[in-house]
């Protein structure tokens, strides 16, 4: 679709940063809620209608009201995960040899997801293997459940069980627009932009690749939540160019907006550019102690079990213990 | 999009918002029904009782989750809003079989049965006003698809809905885009999604195997659409040779050179490019064909404006064919007379209104499409009226729940909402539903004639063969 003006995505997936804040908070609010009053999160799905109603109180639950040992994420804890899991996205893609549409799709997918939901709820290793998923069919580079699952020795049923919760969780908005080809249409802009001759090509290559770069680490933060595609590309480019010095970026911008419509002047323009270019300086990788703490709390919140030795309830969970020890703790104690 | 929370019960919430009519419809990857928004339910406001189509998809293959099908249908569709194009009002997933349904607007008519009205019950021509109003919003939904990188296709008559009765009467409606996607910077050739379009509307490209192809694709199937308006028979009418993953198809190619005389590398340079033309050298390129005139066919003047927008969408070059941008601006659409916007209604008085006749609505099933085992009415009451060589029994896959579908013929034709209406207003209905039709007084002359159209070959001999997908 060429029409970015009309989509879906511009019309309701760009939000103010507060608009954000607001619904992580809800999300994990709510969650903690659930674990104070019946003791985990782990939600119970009617499987008649799919409906999705709080937990079944722990049968020991009621003397520890007020007392339980058992923790919710914090809003930041929250975050590293979901970080953590945004990295996990590019890693699994790049494994596939995806193009790089797709990674951008999932992980806008995941970022969408957990607006609505706490990690806490939907367990993030899930979501993710479930956008990937759902990111292949929608760019029409099909691939199994189970060739997915089998390529990094996951249940693919679990992909396949969460694929309706995600779709519903989008709203069923599925195309999305990545910033990797606005990058491309501005590129071949600059090209005229520049008449470029050969070695002004070659280094036009360069831009390209490094701002590609830089956009794989952007989707890693909320810019692709707050600001538009071609937003995102001028902004990796723009930081990728002071780095290269290929052009003079800022009559380039003039040229540009000279020649179409924009929202906002060029100065206004310069001001979300470097706003984004903050937000990637900002991003903090989750270090291994810290994903480490936030994975245990969140395998006691979904599991309180876990912690008390019960063998019941681990026999349950044991498969999807195992597969999260290859998943994350594998590359954590890596 | 509201399957609400909550509800334990067997009828999750947002079913219990739709009254459900009966099926219209069976295809290869689900059912649709005919529902109408209940009064009592706040979204009914403002459009109370309105009639929704209700396709119901089916999972994919064995274990893979929601088809790509349904997947390509809700994407585009949430995204695009136009006259022409057919308006996805909601989506609802049944968690018991982990199935989609969508809601589209209703629609009353479709092309492939407007034709059908005027070749079998009428005997008579379209008229000029109408084929003209259907050709140019046709192009006009079209044109507005193309622009936003879209190609349908799966371009035929049965695909094309037309408004009933109502606000937006005589309104065409492109349907179906499961087939559809969008071709900006795709990711893998589009000839990997294999065969696509209906053998009778595919275009040469297509059928010479061509890797890439583009938006012309619909056209081509807009100019087979345009003839078989003028004339009431679909233009290319080839036996499609199943069983092969090739998309040469001899057959059809011979049916088209029949009429529009041999390609030729100097009309169609990039020809000499396309797999089956370089491989089959002795069935295609040997050959010589007569061209017989597409104009004797399609009983157009051969200097007139119709003519030469018709032979302009069948242009064999993809690159020379006309695009739906210029076809709307053609001489022929500023001519009287002049397309409208209710395509069933001529403008002109003392012009006869046609009557079209209504869906037939299968009221024995429900929403899952399983079918009521209670003993069946005697065939007087719902049944067609007499004097049609149709079959009364119900046929037998109706009997039984969802998986008989899957022994349909495979020639079946799937009609509106991408699915065909299938036979039988017979049999009790499960819901306790009041019957909407039949019985308001409203004739409806046809209810079981499209089983006759399912291989059987009672009416129409040769008529069959719509779909194939691979």
């Amino acid at each position: 679709m060429s029409d970015f003006q009309t989509s879906t995505h511009r019309e309701r997936w760009i939000f103010q940063p507060q608009d954000l804040v607001n619904k992580w908070t809800t999300a994990n609010r709510r969650s903690a809620e659930i674990l104070a009053q019946y003791g985990t999160t782990r939600l119970k799905v009617d499987p008649v209608d799919g409906s999705i109603s709080n937990p079944e109180p722990l049968p020991d639950h009621g003397t520890l009201v007020g007392s339980s040992s058992v923790k919710p994420l914090s809003c930041e804890e929250e975050q590293v995960m979901r970080i953590f899991y945004e990295q996990k996205i590019q890693e699994v893609c790049r494994a596939f040899k995806f193009p790089h549409k797709i990674q951008a799709t999932a992980i806008i997918y995941f970022k969408r997801f957990y607006l609505q939901w706490s990690v806490m709820e939907h367990h993030p290793k899930h979501i993710m293997l479930t956008c990937v998923y759902a990111s292949c069919k929608v760019e029409e580079n099909h691939v199994s459940a189970e060739e997915l699952g089998k390529g990094i020795q996951q249940d693919h049923q679990i992909i396949l069980n969460n694929e309706m919760i995600v779709l519903k969780s989008l709203d069923f908005d599925l195309i999305v627009y990545a910033p990797y080809r606005s990058i491309e249409g501005f590129i071949d802009d600059m090209d005229d932009f520049c008449r470029a001759g050969n070695g002004a090509h070659q280094r036009l290559k360069d831009l390209h690749q490094t701002a590609n770069s830089e956009v794989d680490t952007m989707m890693l933060t909320d810019a692709p939540l707050l600001y538009t595609p071609g937003q995102l590309a001028l902004a990796a480019l723009y930081k990728s160019n002071s780095a290269l010095s290929v052009l003079d970026f800022e009559r380039y911008l003039e040229s540009v907006f000279s020649r179409q419509h924009f929202d906002c002047p060029v100065e206004q323009f310069i001001q979300i550019i470097s706003s984004i270019n903050h937000l990637v300086s900002q991003l903090q990788l989750p270090g291994t102690k810290e994903m480490r703490h936030a994975d245990r709390k969140l395998k006691h919140c979904l599991d309180p079990s876990s912690s008390s030795h019960d063998d019941h309830k681990k026999k349950e969970k044991k498969s999807k213990h195992k597969s999260k020890r290859t998943a994350s703790d594998a590359q954590l104690n890596s | 999009m509201g399957d609400g929370r909550g509800g334990g019960s067997n009828r999750p919430a947002w079913l219990q918002q739709y009254e459900l009519v009966g099926k219209i419809g069976e295809g290869t990857y689900g059912l649709v029904f005919l529902a109408r928004l209940k009064p009592t339910h706040p979204q009914a406001a403002g459009r109370r009782g309105s009639p929704i189509a209700i396709k119901k998809f089916k999972q994919s293959k064995e274990g893979d989750g929601v088809s790509p099908t349904a997947i390509r249908e809700i994407m585009l569709l949430r995204e695009i809003n136009h006259e022409n194009v057919v308006k996805l009002v909601n989506v609802h997933i049944n968690h018991a079989d982990m199935s989609l349904y969508l809601a589209f607007d209703y629609a009353e008519h479709d092309l492939y049965e407007v034709i059908r009205h005027h070749r079998e019950k009428l005997n008579l021509s379209i008229n000029q006003y109408t084929v003209k109003s259907l050709l140019w919003q046709l192009l006009n939904g079209l044109n507005y698809l193309h622009s936003n990188w879209i190609i349908h296709r799966d371009l035929k008559p049965s695909n094309i809905l037309v408004m009933g009765e109502g606000e937006e009467h005589g309104i065409i409606k492109i349907a179906d885009f499961g087939l559809a996607r969008i071709y900006q910077a795709p990711l893998k050739p589009l000839s990997d999604n294999g065969v696509v379009v209906t053998i009778w509307y595919r275009a040469p490209e297509l059928l010479l195997g061509a890797k890439h192809y583009t938006s012309a694709v619909d056209m081509w199937a807009v100019g087979c659409i345009f003839a078989e308006l003028l004339t009431l028979k679909p233009l290319f009418q080839g036996v499609e040779a199943k069983a092969t993953p090739n998309p040469f198809q001899l057959d059809q190619l011979d049916k088209i050179f029949k009429v529009l005389g041999h390609p030729t590398v100097e009309k169609w340079p990039t020809l000499a490019n396309l797999p089956c033309w370089q491989n089959d050298q002795q069935h295609i390129q040997g050959h010589k064909y007569e061209n017989t005139g597409l104009h004797t066919i399609v009983h157009l003047p051969q200097k007139g404006p119709a003519f030469d927008l018709l032979s302009r969408m069948l242009e064999y070059d993809p690159r020379k064919r006309i695009t739906a941008a210029q076809a709307l601006e053609h001489e022929y659409f500023r001519m009287d007379p002049l397309p409208g916007r209710n395509a069933l209604v001529p403008s002109q008085p003392g012009e006869k209104i046609v009557t079209y006749p209504v869906r037939p609505v299968d009221t024995s099933t429900d929403f899952e499409g399983t079918t009521s085992l209670q003993p069946t009415q005697p065939p007087s009451g719902n049944g067609p009226p007499g004097g049609q060589p149709v079959p009364r029994q119900i046929p037998r896959q109706m009997q039984q729940p969802m998986g008989g579908m899957q022994r349909m013929p495979p020639g079946a034709n799937m009609g509106a909402f991408g699915a065909a209406p299938q036979a039988g207003m017979v049999g009790m209905n499960p819901g306790n539903i009041p019957m909407q039709r039949g019985a308001g007084g409203q004739s409806h002359p046809h209810q079981l004639r499209r089983k006759a159209d399912q291989g059987m070959g009672m009416q129409n001999p040769g008529y069959p063969q719509q779909k194939r997908r691979f």
